[in-house]
């Protein structure tokens, strides 16, 4: 379903697959670049199912799933820029924008769908806004994105006059919003997220546009001199993440109820955490759609235990910068794990040992470089 | 060469567009309200601005040497914090002062030693210390009131006078300076600049690379540490959210300056005129009476308008000083720009 492309070349030892199931799936998940934060995040339930005998109840769990679920989808747009080798520090309050753009269009009287339409439609314009800056004004991508957070909350701010955009919810949207489930415990942002999933996991896999943006994301210079449009995929990578946005914009204003000036503050940060948290990383050409799902389930998670042992909310932060900490241990633990597999195995298939050797020494140094 | 003249030189010096900018700025808002230069109103507005421009120079040595710093704003304002915590406590002026400063150069060594000896991104581990730093002055405020503090000896600090100019502007100046002839002077500076354009080559010509890196990190946590001690001689009070955010100004104000967020270009001087230059437009929109809620578009305008312009009389000084005319970059030149920008892009965050 999602990718399962890296950085790391594909090793020749695929003839070396032992027959045993049981033995293939342990080595594809040593092999795997999330290893570290499915670890981590499977020991925090696990540890905290003992701890905590609320944690494993089915509203808990929904709750949980329920309260992550704006970043994850925030996470995948960023996670698309930054394997593109972009940042985007405006999604958040993009994010806000579109939020207010449904609020105002369904308070004109606008059906909720023609709502939603201008919603994603703002997310292009502020997608390529970002990538029009980036591409054909040469700012640097933090630079250029840092401006349009500027302009879309000042937009916002101007808009609401700092007052929260009230009465727009009309029967339908409680769908939407998720304040109404579906059925069961099944609820509309739920269905979304896994439909952005599984198209962006698409989209990166198994999509030309996805194997450009890992050529882009690696190597810029390189990317061009393969004849890949270099600026074009980044304009479009910032669209996809303008989209996310908006979409993330719709379910928030559909569950929050009104649509407040600072709405989007901090979502950025939160996103870029969770995206790092998944594997993404910030020099580009590398990350997965599945590793933001997971780093934003991983910061869900954390935050849900925090409240559940009554921890004061004050310390969520300090928490919260500390498993960004480990986190991105745990995946540096995972890379030496993986290429220490990659190594054994190429040695039992009689493969020389020379490129896993250096794969080791790439996974350790990696972001030292 | 007889095309390279001293105007083309002195526009190729990092931060001078950007200062004629500012130059034709206050002009222009001392033309609209007559008010902008009055001593008073300068001096409100210098004062106000000292902490993020402290906080500005210290990002901008850690960008010079090709890293980035996120973790300025909130560790300024839990600087604050415990520096007046300090005093609440009863400590002298000089262990409030001490305090903050510590504060500032301990999370500047944690990020250093994260980033170097653990070989995290630079962009994680002060993301993740922007939010401990967050999160522990949220709990320092929670557990102690920090209300108006006043200690005669500390306040005056900002609100002193030495002939007539506030006691926090010498301080700057002077920190200014030192830092500027660190940058320049000192074998520090130029390892600063060799780690920033080439870490690689830096290490084969013997550089001490991650204690290179790690010294930048602490310069810009001392100097966010005495942004804080300011604040809170400034201020007084200490509220759980102060500093957040400051850290984009902080990062905007460098780059305008002229500061690459490449590594490797960058100067003290450049990031106080970038730094000045946001500073200057909120006051002159204040005092022209603009409604606040336009700050934030404006504020993301002059980012862009200043640093496109600043690269376009770097490129044309650049076509200059090669013998080109000064019309437009040639095919070629426009190329080798798009693959370093692109290669740039690619490789910053990496550092």
């Amino acid at each position: 379903m999602t990718t399962t492309r890296t950085q790391t070349p594909a090793t020749p030892t695929r003839t070396a697959r032992p027959a045993n199931p049981l033995a293939r799936l342990g080595n594809r998940l040593m092999l795997d670049p999330t290893l570290g934060v499915i670890t981590l995040l499977i020991l925090v339930c696990v540890v905290s199912a003992f701890v905590l005998p609320a944690f494993l109840t089915l509203t808990n769990l929904t709750n949980l799933v329920s309260t992550s679920l704006i970043v994850m989808i925030l996470a995948m747009g960023m996670t698309v820029v930054l394997v593109s080798g972009g940042i985007d520090l405006s999604i958040g309050a993009a994010m806000a924008l579109c939020a207010g753009v449904t609020a105002q269009t369904l308070l004109l009287g606008l059906p909720l769908f023609a709502a939603m339409v201008c919603a994603l439609v703002v997310g292009v314009i502020v997608g390529i806004g970002n990538g029009l800056l980036i591409t054909r004004l040469k700012l640097p991508d933090f630079i250029a994105t840092l401006a349009m957070l500027g302009f879309a909350s000042g937009i916002l701010y101007i808009w609401t006059g700092g007052v929260p955009i009230i009465g727009y919810m009309v029967p339908e949207y409680y769908y939407i919003g998720g304040l109404t489930p579906l059925f069961g415990v099944i609820t509309g942002p739920m269905l979304v997220a896994l439909a952005v999933a599984l198209l962006l996991g698409w989209m990166l896999g198994s999509t030309r546009l996805g194997s450009h943006l890992f050529a882009v994301g690696s190597s810029p210079t390189a990317a061009m001199q393969s004849a890949v449009r270099v600026d074009r995929t980044k304009v479009l990578a910032y669209v996809i993440s303008g989209v996310t946005a908006a979409v993330a914009g719709i379910i928030l204003a559909g569950r929050n109820t009104n649509v407040p000036a600072d709405l989007g503050v901090g979502f950025e940060i939160q996103a870029i955490a969770a995206a790092v948290i998944g594997g993404a990383s910030l020099s580009g050409g590398r990350g997965r759609i599945l590793g933001a799902i997971l780093g934003a389930l991983t910061l869900a998670a954390t935050i849900n235990i925090i409240n559940l042992e009554g921890v004061p909310s004050s310390y969520q932060r300090i928490v919260i910068g500390g498993i960004l900490l480990i986190a991105v241990l745990a995946n540096r633990g995972s890379d030496v794990v993986s290429a220490v597999a990659r190594q054994r195995r190429a040695t039992q298939a009689g493969v020389s040992t020379g490129s896993a050797g250096r794969l080791t020494d790439t996974a350790l140094h990696r972001e030292q470089a | 060469m007889s095309t390279q003249g001293t105007t083309t030189k002195v526009l190729s010096t990092v931060g001078v567009p950007i200062a004629i900018v500012l130059v034709v700025l206050v002009v222009v808002f001392q033309i609209l309200s007559p008010v902008f230069l009055e001593p008073s109103s300068v001096r409100d507005y210098i004062t106000n601005a000292i902490p993020i421009l402290l906080i500005t120079v210290g990002v901008a040595i850690v960008i010079t040497a090709g890293g980035i710093d996120l973790s300025v704003g909130t560790v300024a304002g839990l600087s604050a914090g415990i520096s007046l915590w300090a005093l609440s406590a009863g400590a002298s002026t000089v262990v409030g002062i001490l305090a903050g400063l510590a504060t500032g150069v301990l999370f500047g060594l944690i990020n250093g030693l994260l980033i170097t000896k653990l070989a995290i991104n630079d962009f994680i581990v002060t993301l993740a210390t922007l939010n401990i730093a967050a999160g522990l002055l949220v709990v320092l405020t929670e557990s102690v009131s920090l209300q108006g503090i006043s200690v005669p000896g500390f306040s005056s600090l900002v609100y002193g006078r030495i002939l007539g100019i506030p006691t926090s502007f010498w301080i700057a100046v002077i920190i200014f300076a030192a830092m500027q002839f660190v940058l320049v002077r000192t074998m520090l500076g130029r390892r600063i600049f060799a780690v920033g354009v080439a870490p690689e080559a830096a290490r084969n010509a013997g550089v001490d690379v991650p204690g290179i890196r790690l010294s930048t990190f602490v310069i810009s946590g001392l100097l966010a540490g005495a942004a804080g001690v300011l604040l809170a001689s400034r201020l007084g009070t200490v509220q759980a959210f102060l500093g957040v955010g400051y850290e984009f100004t902080a990062i905007a104000g460098a780059v305008l300056g002229g500061v690459s967020l490449a590594g490797g270009r960058g100067s003290v001087w450049a990031a106080v005129v970038g730094g000045l230059l946001l500073a200057t437009v909120q006051q002159g929109l204040r005092l022209n009476g603009v409604d606040p809620v336009y700050f934030s578009i404006v504020t993301g305008l002059c980012i862009i308008a200043g640093v496109v312009f600043d690269r376009g009389v770097q490129r044309i000084v650049f076509n200059r000083m090669l013998g080109r005319p000064s019309g437009g970059p040639p095919r070629d030149v426009q190329k080798t720009d798009d693959v370093m920008a692109g290669a740039s892009a690619g490789s910053r965050a990496d550092s």
